[in-house]
């Protein structure tokens, strides 16, 4: 066995150990932020990171989408379609849990609050790339019309993100980052919130990797049947 | 640039003679807009709307029915390249940023005729009081553009692909959205005489219309040569 190969079988027992870590702190450790009902703040440990890795997934998109563009290797467009459906599949994730808090919050578990606007209309972005990958049959015209699209995606993304929640009046909490620049949440939290957007990364990375590997057997195995 | 420009002009002119020949993407973008402007003013009126929800709601019904409208027609410049096989031609007679150029004109124009016919009977028919019509103006301009440099991008991208009507709307009206509450924010605000509120949806509307107009300009070339 190399010790590549020895990394990454430890790697994702790291990866669980962390994440176990991380729920037991979120629930347990950590104390729930006053101003809240109930214990409902603590969801913030899972939120901001899937909302947090939607976005870094999205860019990661945009970055194999333009790479694509310029070298033309399947790879790079591979990537581009791994990184769009973890965006997405993090995006739902991150859409349901702002659902349940709103629910608790506000008693609606919808109220076309501006992020959750937002949200929706980047589920919906990316939903309709992959509309567009199943539109079209060649695979280099698939794969270059998709890198476009995700590249047209990603510049609505600051929009959506940044701007849309800003300038319209919001139900959201203030955002972690705000606009003095400093964070408002006990040390506690803040270590909390922090391993768990690490563990989120790490784990959003691992399934990147799977999802590439399997694509890239998934059209090795179309190319061999039609040979 | 001088040269550019008079080819960006050929290949507008020569979409626009070819449009008035047969007229299809008039018809459909004036027929869907005064139709659906027929419907809402049927069904809603000028006096169904409490006098306070009528700035907000007027202003989110007219941007629907002019991005709905434009979803019918605006693909039509690129979509009959391909249909009537003209494509490879236009390819190898002129720069792709020529064309873009001049089909980007096309659909302004389009939109531009859209707008002139529908606002005017939509403020009419709907009784919608604009206390700034200067503001409405510059914020029908700024959105106009917008749209128009998005649909554009789109029209040349679904005309590769199979099934274009209904994927023309699935991959344009997503990136609509965002501009769509501006837009529909800034009416708000012409309606009312806020001048803060239209120039902020002027900023945000201008610049996502400049980044999309650089964006284009940058993949233009790719998807016109795939």
């Amino acid at each position: 066995m190399s010790s590549r190969g020895g990394v990454h079988r430890v790697l994702p027992w790291v990866l669980f150990v962390w994440m176990a870590v991380v729920i037991w702190a979120a629930f347990l450790w950590a104390p729930a932020a006053s101003g809240f009902v109930g214990q409902s703040s603590r969801i913030v440990f899972f939120h901001v990171p899937t909302a947090w890795v939607a976005t870094l997934a999205f860019l990661g998109s945009c970055i194999a989408s333009i790479r694509y563009l310029k070298t033309r290797q399947p790879i790079d467009d591979i990537r581009a379609q791994a990184a769009s459906a973890l965006g997405l599949t993090f995006a739902i994730l991150a859409t349901i849990t702002g659902s349940i808090f709103a629910r608790i919050m506000w008693g609606s578990y919808w109220n076309w609050d501006p992020r959750e606007t937002s949200i929706t209309f980047l589920l919906l972005i990316y939903a309709a790339y992959f509309a567009l990958r199943g539109a079209i049959a060649d695979p280099e015209r698939r794969a270059a019309m998709a890198a476009v699209y995700a590249i047209l995606a990603f510049v609505t993304v600051p929009f959506l993100v940044f701007i849309v929640p800003r300038i319209y009046w919001s139900l959201h909490p203030d955002t972690i980052i705000n606009v003095q620049g400093k964070m408002k949440m006990s040390s506690r939290m803040l270590q909390v919130l922090f391993a768990s957007l690490a563990g989120f990364t790490g784990l959003a990375s691992w399934l990147y990797c799977i999802e590439v590997r399997l694509e890239r057997l998934r059209r090795a195995r179309q190319h061999e049947e039609l040979i | 640039m001088w040269r550019f420009l008079a080819e960006a002009a050929a290949v507008f002119v020569k979409d626009l003679r070819s449009e008035f020949r047969t007229k299809v993407a008039l018809n459909a973008l004036g027929l869907f807009a005064v139709t659906t402007l027929a419907a809402v003013s049927y069904t809603i009126g000028p006096y169904r709307i409490a006098e306070a929800d009528r700035p907000f709601l007027l202003s989110a019904l007219l941007w629907i029915v002019i991005f709905f409208a434009a979803m019918a027609g605006l693909d039509r410049s690129f979509v009959k390249e391909e249909d009537t096989h003209t494509a490879p031609l236009l390819r190898l007679s002129a720069d792709p940023l020529v064309v873009w150029a001049g089909k980007l004109v096309f659909n302004l124009v389009l939109l531009a005729v859209l707008m002139a016919i529908l606002v005017p009977l939509y403020i009419v028919l709907m009784g919608f009081h604009v206390s700034s019509p200067l503001a409405l103006f510059a914020v029908l301009m700024a959105g106009g553009y917008t749209l128009g440099v998005t649909t554009t991008m789109v029209a040349a991208i679904i005309a590769r692909a199979m099934t274009r009507g209904a994927l023309f709307s699935v991959l344009s009206l997503p990136l609509l959205l965002p501009l769509m509450i501006f837009l529909i924010q800034g009416t708000r605000a012409a309606a009312e005489g806020s001048p803060d509120g239209v120039t902020q949806t002027l900023r945000a509307v201008i610049s996502l219309g400049g980044v999309m107009t650089v964006v284009s300009v940058i993949l233009f070339p790719v998807v016109w040569h795939e």
